[in-house]
């Protein structure tokens, strides 16, 4: 029987993968392209709040300008697709390459600091990239990148068009949760069980023999490479990037997202986005101000449940005990 | 080369000094707040806000200016007050309170920040400046109104080092700071103090929102392109250092509005980050250490 942490989580990715998959029928039989790229744009906002878990749930450290390395995978691959090639694979390969390597040079400036110091330094990182990206004539300054062309996929079967919204639907939910995947693989290395110990007591890593500098330097990189891989997905979906994608409310809602969704699952962002998402959409049709509103929701989750809704499904899981009495 | 003394560096030092007393006055409420509480108040530049909000209001109404210099920070202590006691305390026990309190002060600058357009709009506002005119010094003409801020600010900040310094009240603080235990043991109400040093730190983040209105706009996310400036300093100073916040604080506007006649103003904040970053290799905790331990 697993615990009932785990099956919290399981839930919830059946959850995911169940409404993922009536949402690509429903939507091929009707014909709907509304809700196929609100789902996918949910999907890539979501890479971007797992990247933000790993971090903050896992490893213990607030990163409050994640939205540099969104930002980041989103202009390259904007560029990549517009200058060289509109090819998935050259651009997400290329994006992944180059976030490693921004993602460690980065990590040399962040982690020399821990706690709020942290916060703040990830915080200014990310300020100072949005005002030169803003301020840069070549990247289209304010104005962002505009005509990044439809996307031919190649596969063994066939080029597929990313014009589809059904097709970018499943070729984004792949993209995530192969991220998902390999991140849940991680935590299961020796190198995962260095993550939650730096969270539980980073001081007391060096008794048993390990340096914290290390895992934590590897978590660093893999969260820049993970927003970076979503946020090359996003010029694919709206075929322009803006500066506002660097802008302190994108990391801002990212974190919110998470703590919505329930810290130190990995899955609970995802979720967290597509309610955010959803709830965002819902709400706009009637008022702009949807920000008082999330922001009193957040204010209320963090203050009376902050392990979010992962967290409330954990506590319910926990009092279901079966007939038989075992566990 | 004494004409470019004059003429060049000299109208950008003073004008670097009257935009540095402005972030002094942020940064001390931000350090405050955190020597105490070990809170980083992510809402303090939509307070810096609400000051300037609440002023412009209070002169539509009729109300003189001078007045407000005194009732809008008022004001905002039992709106500080109230935070305090109802959310931050709510989460103070918690082994991660430095997380929960830097997320929840950010969702409460978003319900802020949200508000202040609802009331307010999202168009900014340009109200006059109380004094007018300006006057010559050493050769150039300043406007009046940026020398009183200089000179009034001066004032704030040495007031704000006498409480903290000089007085009991300062002491009690102090005391709170070094050993809450303790403090609480001797007679001192200990959640009573940090809740009124939170709307301390708040009052004055208003009284720079006050002062600045005149100078800048008046717009929902002004306090945003402060508050980056405002935490460089507080880190370079030192969490919970006044004399470090004042010292970086002077510091660090010098650097960008000298360095501003060399290079682009887009490059002078990643110049002044590249400083704070550097302090940071060096110095882990900045420049001096927290009020605690003086």
């Amino acid at each position: 029987m697993l615990n009932p942490r785990s099956r919290a989580i399981r839930f919830i990715e059946l959850l995911l993968l169940t409404s993922a998959v009536v949402l690509f029928i429903v939507g091929a039989i009707l014909g709907d392209t509304f809700f196929l790229r609100l789902a996918t744009e949910a999907l890539i906002f979501g890479g971007l709040a797992m990247s933000v878990d790993l971090l903050l749930g896992i490893v213990g450290l607030l990163s409050l300008g994640q939205a540099l390395y969104f930002g980041f995978g989103a202009y390259l691959s904007a560029v990549v697709l517009k200058e060289i090639s509109p090819s998935f694979l050259l651009a997400i390969g290329i994006v992944a390459l180059a976030s490693l390597v921004l993602g460690w040079v980065a990590s040399f400036i962040a982690l020399r600091s821990k706690g709020v110091y942290f916060a703040l330094i990830t915080f200014g990182l990310a300020q100072v990239a949005a005002k030169v990206v803003y301020n840069t004539r070549s990247l289209g300054a304010s104005d962002g990148m505009m005509g990044v062309p439809i996307l031919q996929i190649w596969t063994p079967f066939g080029s597929l068009d990313a014009g589809q919204p059904g097709t970018f639907f499943v070729i984004t939910f792949l993209t995530i949760g192969g991220l998902y995947a390999l991140l849940k693989y991680f935590l299961t290395t020796p190198m995962g069980s260095l993550w939650h110990a730096i969270r539980s007591n980073e001081d007391r890593l060096p008794y048993i023999g390990y340096k914290s500098k290390g895992p934590k330097q590897v978590a660093f990189v893999l969260a820049a490479v993970v927003a970076s891989v979503s946020g090359a997905l996003y010029p694919m979906l709206r075929g322009f990037v803006s500066p506002e994608l660097m802008f302190f409310s994108v990391s801002g809602n990212a974190v919110v997202t998470v703590v919505l969704g329930g810290v130190g699952t990995l899955i609970g962002p995802i979720l967290g986005s597509v309610l955010l998402t959803s709830f965002k959409s819902i709400i706009g049709t009637w008022t702009v101000h949807h920000h008082i509103v999330i922001g009193i929701i957040f204010v209320v989750i963090v203050v009376s449940a902050p392990k979010g809704l992962a967290g409330l499904l954990v506590r319910r899981f926990s009092k279901i005990r079966s007939p038989e009495g075992g566990e | 080369m004494l004409e470019s003394l004059q003429y060049i560096y000299a109208p950008q030092i003073i004008n670097g000094l009257s935009i540095g007393v402005a972030v002094i006055l942020m940064a001390l409420g931000l350090t405050i707040i955190f020597g105490l509480l070990d809170v980083i108040n992510m809402s303090h530049g939509e307070f810096y806000a609400a000051g300037a909000f609440f002023s412009v209001t209070l002169v539509a109404m009729g109300v003189s200016f001078w007045v407000c210099l005194l009732l809008v920070p008022l004001l905002l202590v039992p709106i500080g007050f109230a935070m305090e006691r109802l959310l931050i305390q709510k989460v103070f026990h918690y082994k991660d309170r430095h997380i929960l309190t830097l997320l929840l002060t950010f969702g409460i600058a978003m319900v802020l920040e949200d508000s202040y357009k609802i009331i307010w709009g999202a168009n900014p506002i340009k109200p006059s400046a109380p004094i007018s005119g300006a006057s010559e010094i050493l050769g150039v003409m300043f406007p009046n109104y940026r020398l009183f801020l200089m000179g009034f600010g001066a004032l704030l900040i040495l007031s704000v080092w006498v409480l903290i310094y000089k007085t009991q009240l300062g002491a009690i603080v102090r005391a709170a700071a070094y050993d809450k235990d303790m403090s609480s043991s001797l007679g001192i109400p200990v959640m009573r103090v940090y809740a009124l040093t939170f709307a301390f730190g708040v009052a004055l983040a208003g009284l720079a929102g006050v002062l600045l209105a005149p100078i800048y706009s008046v717009f929902p996310t002004m306090g945003r392109d402060f508050i980056l400036m405002a935490f460089s300093v507080v880190i370079v100073g030192g969490l919970g250092s006044i004399k470090g916040a004042v010292i970086a604080g002077i510091l660090l506007t010098q650097l960008q509005s000298i360095s501003s006649l060399y290079i682009s103003p887009v490059w002078s904040d990643p110049l002044v980050f590249a400083v704070m970053v550097l302090v940071l290799m060096f110095k882990p905790t900045g420049l001096y250490g927290s009020m605690k331990n003086a």
